[in-house]
């Protein structure tokens, strides 16, 4: 017998009056698996994270956390689960102890458990030293661990986070991730996040990028980057528009982008050829050559289709 | 609602609101201030003008209002935790915990009734000051302002139930705790009141705990304490309910859906 999925969803959707925020999301969230949802703001990142946090009532479609739905059977589903909003959900007027100590008996757990749960939270995230200190003079990073801390604390199978690592420094975000990465490689937990910083994406086992409401792209960040271009050009100058036409002639293109300061160029082969054509391209104050991101994919799947002819 | 995860989720929002209460010192010490001028100054002031049937003195008289005015405003102000946790995410954390709603506004209920009930014990504690009463008398109405502390509680998580910023809640409840305090008879008997003020008195909740708390500290009442129970556990009961509903709508819109699925 096969184990149920994390997460489960189909055709998944949900308007605000007459607007659609989320169009119909399907994904499915093996166990143990990282995924990422990407896009710009009010793509429909949050929303459809609420839906599947049991926290909105999908307008259409449906969604199952390890087989429990999200509708029906809320409080099991519930049970799963561990999240993390945008915002910091630590309250400033309690010591960190505190917050967790709260956080135990929202989650359920009897108070002999919810002590070893907080003692042992308080190690495992390097709290232990901050445990008396009201949560308001806690840094941003600290807070944010502190956030993380409390929504792994029941350890759940299932965490959902939003923007986790949003205004935090290299450090905190460093520390965020190794945190996570514990919770997967120790217990199995399977983690939905949503980012901006694309780069903390790439290691995802699947990424589904939202534009409008609407999946724009998903799968394995690998194939999304070799589907765009085995790499990438950027272009800068009043030349930048011409030169990509002269590539695009030659059929080196596999999709051009403008962006504010130029074009990215995605090459469909090597990068080879297409320097030769841009040697003798006049106007260009810059030309980079790097390997395909998932930043590019992101430009290219969300960048309005009139943006990006030159 | 009585799983032990609901048991400890109520334990949970308990302990929190209290300690958040606690350590808001100078909103506390306003909180005790606010009747205890009322009773030197107002009290003062009228007392030297107001006659009463049958003779009680007016600080006597309106002690007892004074008392259930420190629980109105200390649970009902309470109310303003769970605005402000509307406004900084925490609330939303809450609801998604297994526990559900209706555990969750328990807890927060209790806890604004905890901090009620202390406001109104503390200014009871100055009785000889206003009124003679035994133990026995000072026992009841502190049991009476009890059952008051939790209506007023639940009434002011009513409040709080769709306001989604913290100035809100700070323009509405004023409009809402002044009428409920000058329309109940706590500082002025209701019989005494023109006709279309005394309807509005029979409408306001906290005239019953007035009227409840006045008769436990042995002055006369104008309903018997049996009408004022009632009254006050039926719209702490049907406040909670439209609460809940109110605080979920998520909820009552997945049900549309499965009825119309259903259909």
């Amino acid at each position: 017998m096969t184990a149920p999925l994390a997460v489960q969803a189909a055709r998944l959707g949900r308007d605000y009056g007459a607007t659609r925020a989320l169009e119909g999301l399907d994904l499915e969230v093996p166990a143990g698996a990282l995924v990422g949802l990407l896009g710009p703001n009010g793509a429909g990142k949050t929303t459809a994270m609420l839906l599947l946090a049991t926290l909105l009532a999908p307008t259409r479609g449906s969604a199952a956390l390890f087989g429990c739905d999200t509708r029906r059977d809320r409080r099991a589903a519930r049970q799963r689960l561990g999240l993390v909003f945008q915002e910091p959900s630590v309250d400033g007027l309690l010591t960190v102890e505190e917050n967790l100590r709260f956080a135990a008996r929202l989650a359920g757990l009897r108070e002999r458990e919810a002590r070893a749960a907080v003692r042992a939270t308080l190690d495992r995230v390097g709290l232990t030293a901050r445990a008396a200190q009201p949560a308001r003079t806690l840094s941003g990073g600290w807070r944010r661990l502190a956030d993380i801390a409390r929504a792994t604390l029941h350890r759940p199978a299932l965490l959902i986070l939003d923007e986790p690592t949003v205004g935090l420094d290299p450090e905190h975000r460093e520390r965020v991730w190794a945190l996570l990465d514990e919770e997967r490689r120790t217990r199995g937990c399977a983690i939905l996040f949503s980012t901006h910083y694309l780069a903390e994406a790439e290691p995802a086992d699947h990424v589904v990028l939202l534009a409008a409401g609407r999946v724009a792209a998903a799968g394995e960040p690998a194939l999304l980057r070799r589907a765009l271009g085995a790499a990438v050009v950027e272009l800068e100058g009043s030349g930048a528009a011409g030169a990509v036409r002269l590539l695009q002639c030659d059929d080196l293109v596999s999709r051009a982008i403008r962006t504010d300061r130029g074009y990215r160029v995605a090459l469909r082969d090597a990068h080879a050829p297409a320097l030769e054509r841009l040697a003798a391209a006049p106007g260009l104050t810059r030309v980079t050559v790097r390997e395909t991101t998932l930043e590019d994919v992101y430009f290219a799947v969300t960048v309005c289709a009139s943006d990006d002819a030159p | 609602m009585t799983s032990p995860s609901a048991l400890a989720a109520v334990r949970g929002v308990v302990a929190r609101d209290l300690q958040r209460a606690l350590r808001q010192r100078s909103r506390l010490l306003g909180g005790l201030a606010r009747p205890l001028l009322w009773l030197l100054l107002v009290g003062t002031g009228y007392g030297a003008i107001a006659r009463l049937e049958g003779g009680v003195p007016y600080h006597a008289f309106v002690f007892p209002g004074v008392v259930v005015m420190a629980a109105l405003f200390g649970a009902m102000l309470t109310a303003i935790g769970t605005v402000y946790d509307r406004e900084f995410g925490m609330l939303r954390l809450m609801l998604a915990s297994p526990a559900g709603v209706a555990a969750i506004l328990v807890g927060r209920a209790l806890a604004a009734a905890a901090v009620g009930v202390l406001q109104g014990g503390v200014v009871l504690l100055f009785a000889p000051l206003a009124i003679t009463i035994t133990m026995g008398q000072g026992l009841a109405a502190l049991g009476a302002l009890v059952l008051g502390a939790l209506v007023f509680a639940v009434l002011g998580l009513l409040v709080a139930a769709r306001l989604r910023s913290v100035e809100n809640f700070a323009g509405v409840i004023n409009v809402v705790l002044f009428p409920l305090l000058f329309a109940s008879g706590a500082l002025y008997p209701v019989g005494g009141m023109p006709a279309p003020m005394r309807l509005l008195a029979r409408a306001n909740p906290v005239t019953y705990a007035v009227d409840l708390v006045r008769q436990a500290m042995g002055l006369a009442g104008e309903w018997r304490a049996v009408n004022d129970l009632v009254v006050m556990v039926g719209v702490a009961a049907a406040a909670f309910l439209l609460t809940a509903l109110l605080f979920d709508p998520e909820q009552r819109l997945i049900r549309a859906r499965r009825n119309s699925a259903v259909a």
